[in-house]
């Protein structure tokens, strides 16, 4: 099989790059922290959410990456604590607070959570060490539709209001149409459905005229034709969607996304945070980040310590602003 | 017993209800079927249909009560597993799991002592060791850290 | 013939000594996991999900996909044997399957579910195998006003749970209906009776109220009517005299029910959404409507217990269709089973068999193993199963909360949902008690969200009008089939009945 080839290749050359990168980490390790961190320590890794989910997946990868190129002097005991939309596992976190050796990745229910529920904790509270990626949207029309570009989109909407799937309201999938129809100046309905399968079942048989979706997710069914994207939410344009524009190319950009990153428990020690963001530098160069990068089709964006603080309590304002303006939330 | 549940159903539909009344509205801001429509149907419906039946239990008068019956081992079982709850949270799966087949066990099953202490040790042992061990399935946590 | 071409190519992948090996450990697994209440084929694929990181893919999807069919084969032992239903789609097979244990046939009920089981998913593979082309057609044509008018046609197996305490039934299901309208409202973002809990913003999950309800109320039950007291065995007799097979009267009066039923099943399962739920009730009502025993149903009916058996395996055959040709993962546990492909870097979609014809026809022809697999370790394992209830009931009932509750725990590692359990056995003694259906409740528990959303999401797309329903062919078609089933079908057994009783009369 290809991919066992594929995986051999990538080990081999992981040999090479841990060989490179362990020399400037040797020297850099201790001239940042003395103790810290220690190899005594098991460092308790909160996954909030189950197993074979986007944030797990994100966990593991960045766990595996560590491992093979042996960044993480201990041992790494990554948990499952799902439960309440990620309330539980960073409720957890919350509660080591001070400790170095809590942490745990996020993704979007760790903006929308808060905004739902009355959880103790806001996601600027954590020590924050890294936004690595961000989820973005494509649209996309079903392939028989007479569609053919997000102009003919546009136009068409205004001409009649369209109706757009996506998957929930107090979620991105919501927000980026919205702020989207608002630049652009048209008006449609949203219906929100439970899953990216429901959604994509209802476009297939015509019931809806367009949805938002993570692109990963209908990779499959954009190449064969089934589904046309005409716009992406991104800032740049990933290699599997080639050729289709984003919404800052057509003059509607919209700056939403959601933050997929590293977490500290709050209020962790300063040199704890300096060696994880030291360490992501190298993570993100890895290939194997690459690959996962490109497998998910996220958009990569790197921003590192109170930068990411800046962008949460940003992007968790910009929501909280479009869904009290719709009444979702109060 | 059986109007006294009957009117336990018929308090929670009420609240039910004036929630959906109160808090959810009828139709959503963009004409469309809000989240308070289906509440508001299904609540007047439940109260409804529970006036309803309490009217005719009443007419019925006094069902005599079934002779073969044992309601004080049916209570106790409910209580023990309300401890379970309890236990569960405070102590953690295994440990939770071996007071309570301990107890339970002592109480139903009189008289066997060797057989109940091999039980209560042997099962939660079993089920961790397959939940915690084979399939890395979660198991509650303590609350507190043990000291093993 | 080119399908036979491919089928062999995906045989000679399937069949090598380690991916047997793989197929036989995943069946086992799986099976050992569904008997636990609380998972089912989603939740034990998730959990063993992280046991295949490293395998070889086909080598790890043929056992995946074994843990998927073990887990369908061993969720219904629970429900025979302690009326606990381990996911939505096994409930229907509580309704005659439990009935049928407590009547001391736990060895026949069990060894019937096996083979219906085998057969419904054997019949779906070659369905698979032949017309998956077809099928794809079958599940591009459902949006909203279909699912809509889907869950209604689950709800007609309510009328069919209700039965003589009509009053007391519907207000079963109502409280199940506001059960289900628990958590954040999917069209608008807002709270619904989630009182600020995070835990409850996805609503309340089915399996801890199903555990509950069948699960512990039914053990409340037994210790109310002072079956801890006795002897041996419990809720269910065991008759020594009992034949550990099924008679021939139970193979002959259940071919047609069988033969039926994997084909519904199978249809209902294309479609995604619900698939292998709304397939095993569709399956139980339309069975007993068409029944000349209706009233025997509930009672401990075999045919009750084969026909949703079939269907539902029937159906988790039936959800590959989606997955495989389209990408769309038709249920629960297809979800988990397509996160695996994309872990591999697959990518499922129209142009998956084509691109990845190996693995594609691997997987298939691993289900025809794996079924068979299934039903051969079925066999061996019923007589253990079978022992267990030979256990005194006072202790075998803590034995039974034990599991149940950290079976409950660890789905979703919540004390809500633990704590939910145990206030829905508590009710669910008292619903039992006094003459309630928790039956009734949990369907609508199921269906009533998936008929709430479905019916708001095509009125905004509708702008309003009902005509939706008639102006697209597929729910025409849904309309269509309803009325058949409800009209037409009764209408003839009630003919069939009265020409039957006319020639007895007769002669």
């Amino acid at each position: 099989m290809t991919i066992t080839s594929k995986a051999q290749r990538s080990w081999a050359h992981a040999g090479a790059m841990a060989a490179i990168l362990a020399l400037p980490l040797g020297v850099a390790a201790p001239a940042i922290a003395q103790d810290y961190p220690s190899a005594e320590e098991t460092l308790d890794w909160t996954i909030a959410f189950g197993p074979g989910g986007g944030n797990d997946i994100m966990a593991r990868t960045i766990i595996d990456i560590l491992t093979k190129y042996d960044l993480y002097p201990g041992d790494i005991a990554p948990e499952n604590r799902a439960g309440g939309s990620g309330a539980v596992g960073w409720g957890y976190l919350y509660a080591q607070s001070g400790d170095p050796y809590g942490i745990s990745t996020t993704s979007g229910s760790f903006v929308t959570t808060p905004l739902q529920a009355d959880t103790p904790w806001q996601p600027e509270d954590f020590t924050p060490v890294a936004l690595l990626a961000t989820d973005d949207l494509v649209l996309v029309v079903n392939g028989s539709s007479e569609i053919e570009t997000i102009e003919e989109f546009i136009e068409a909407a205004k001409a009649s209001p369209m109706n757009i799937g996506g998957t929930g309201t107090v979620n991105v999938d919501f927000i980026v149409p919205t702020l989207f129809a608002q630049s652009a100046g048209f008006e449609f309905d949203y219906v929100s459905f439970n899953s990216m399968a429901d959604q994509t079942t209802a476009l297939l048989s015509d019931a809806l005229d367009a949805m938002v979706g993570n692109p990963g997710e209908i990779l499959g069914l954009i190449e064969s034709g089934e589904l046309r994207p005409l716009v992406f939410s991104g800032q740049n344009t990933p290699a599997a969607l080639e050729g289709v524009p984003t919404m800052g190319d057509v003059g509607h950009d919209i700056g939403v996304s959601m933050p997929r990153g590293l977490i500290l428990a709050p209020d962790a020690p300063a040199a704890a945070q300096d060696w994880w963001i030291a360490t992501m530098q190298e993570v993100v160069e890895t290939p194997e980040w690459a690959d996962y990068i490109e497998g998910n089709t996220l958009t990569p964006t790197v921003i590192y310590g109170d930068d990411f603080r800046v962008f949460l309590e940003t992007t968790k304002n910009g929501f909280e602003e479009v869904l009290r303006s719709v009444g979702a939330i109060d | 017993m059986r109007i006294a549940f009957l009117f336990v159903v018929l308090a929670g539909a009420v609240y039910y209800t004036s929630v959906a009344f109160l808090d959810l509205s009828f139709l959503s801001r963009t004409g469309r079927l809000g989240p308070g429509f289906f509440p508001r149907i299904v609540g007047v419906a439940a109260i409804a249909m529970t006036i309803w039946v309490i009217v005719d239990a009443l007419r019925e008068g006094r069902a005599p009560d079934d002779e073969s019956s044992t309601w004080g081992d049916v209570l106790m079982l409910m209580a023990l597993a309300v401890a379970y709850a309890v236990l569960l949270r405070l102590f953690g799966g295994l440990i939770a799991t071996v007071i309570y087949l301990g107890l339970t066990l002592s109480l139903l099953n009189r008289g066997h002592h060797r057989q109940n202490a091999v039980l209560s040790i042997a099962i939660p042992g079993a089920v961790y060791l397959l939940f915690d061990r084979l399939l890395n399935a979660n198991m509650p946590p303590a609350l507190f850290d043990m000291p093993f | 013939m080119d399908i036979f071409g491919d089928l062999l190519m995906g045989l000679s992948v399937a069949i090598t000594p380690i991916n047997i090996l793989y197929l036989l450990a995943g069946a086992m697994v799986g099976m050992i996991v569904g008997v636990i209440p609380g998972f089912g084929p989603s939740a034990g694929l998730a959990i063993l999900l992280p046991m295949t990181f490293g395998m070889d893919p086909i080598g790890a999807i043929m056992m995946l996909a074994a843990i998927y069919y073990g887990a369908m084969y061993g969720g219904t032992i629970t429900s025979i044997l302690l009326n606990t239903p381990g996911e939505s789609a096994t409930v229907a097979s509580t309704f005659d399957g439990f009935p049928l244990a407590k009547k001391g046939r736990a060895g026949p009920a069990l060894v019937m579910q096996a083979v219906a089981s085998f057969v419904g998913g054997t019949v779906g593979v070659i369905m698979i195998t032949v017309l998956a082309p077809l099928f794809a057609q079958v599940s591009r044509s459902f949006g909203p006003p279909e699912y809509f008018l889907l869950a209604l046609m689950g709800m007609l197996t309510l009328i069919v749970m209700i039965g003589q305490h009509w009053k007391l039934g519907l207000i079963s299901a109502m409280i199940g209906f506001a059960l289900g309208t628990v958590g954040v409202d999917l069209e608008t973002g807002q709270g619904r009776y989630t009182f600020g809990s995070a835990e409850l913003i996805g609503g309340i999950y089915f399996i801890p109220i199903a555990i509950g309800l069948f699960g512990l109320g039914e053990l409340f039950y037994a210790f109310y009517k002072g079956l801890h007291k006795t002897g041996t065995g419990g809720i269910v007799q065991y008759d020594k005299e009992e034949r550990f097979w099924p008679t021939a009267k139970d193979w002959i009066s259940t071919r047609w029910t069988m033969a039926r039923h994997s084909v519904l099943g199978f249809v209902v399962g294309v479609i995604p959404g619900a698939g292998a739920t709304i397939a095993s009730l569709m399956a139980y009502s339309t069975e007993r409507s068409i029944s000349k025993t209706p009233e025997k149903f509930g009672k401990g009916e075999m045919a009750g217990l084969v026909a949703p058996e079939t269907a539902n395996n029937a159906a988790s055959s039936g959800a590959m269709i989606p997955l495989l040709t389209l990408g769309i993962p038709g249920s629960a546990s297809t979800a988990v089973l397509l996160a695996a492909f994309l872990l591999w870097g697959l990518r499922p979609g129209p142009l998956f068999m084509e691109q990845n014809p190996e693995l594609a026809w691997g997987l298939i022809a691993s289900m025809y193993l794996g079924n068979m697999a299934l039903l051969a370790i079925s066999i061996f394992a019923i007589p253990l199963f079978v022992q267990l209830i030979k256990v005194p009931y006072r202790v075998l009932g803590p034995t039974v909360v034990v599991i149940c509750t950290l079976g409950t725990f660890s789905v979703n590692a919540s004390f809500v949902e633990t704590y939910l359990m145990f206030a829905a056995g508590i009710i669910g003694f008292f619903m039992r008690l006094y003459g309630f259906s928790p039956a009734a409740l949990v369907l609508a528990l199921v269906l009533g969200p998936l008929a709430e959303e479905a019916l708001r999401q095509t009125l905004t797309i509708s702008r309003g009008s009902f005509m939706i329903f008639v102006e697209r062919p597929a729910s025409l078609w849904i309309i269509g089939v309803t009325i058949a089933l409800l009209v037409l079908l009764p209408l003839l057994n009630q003919v069939g009945k009265s020409a039957g009783q006319a020639e007895k009369a007769g002669s």
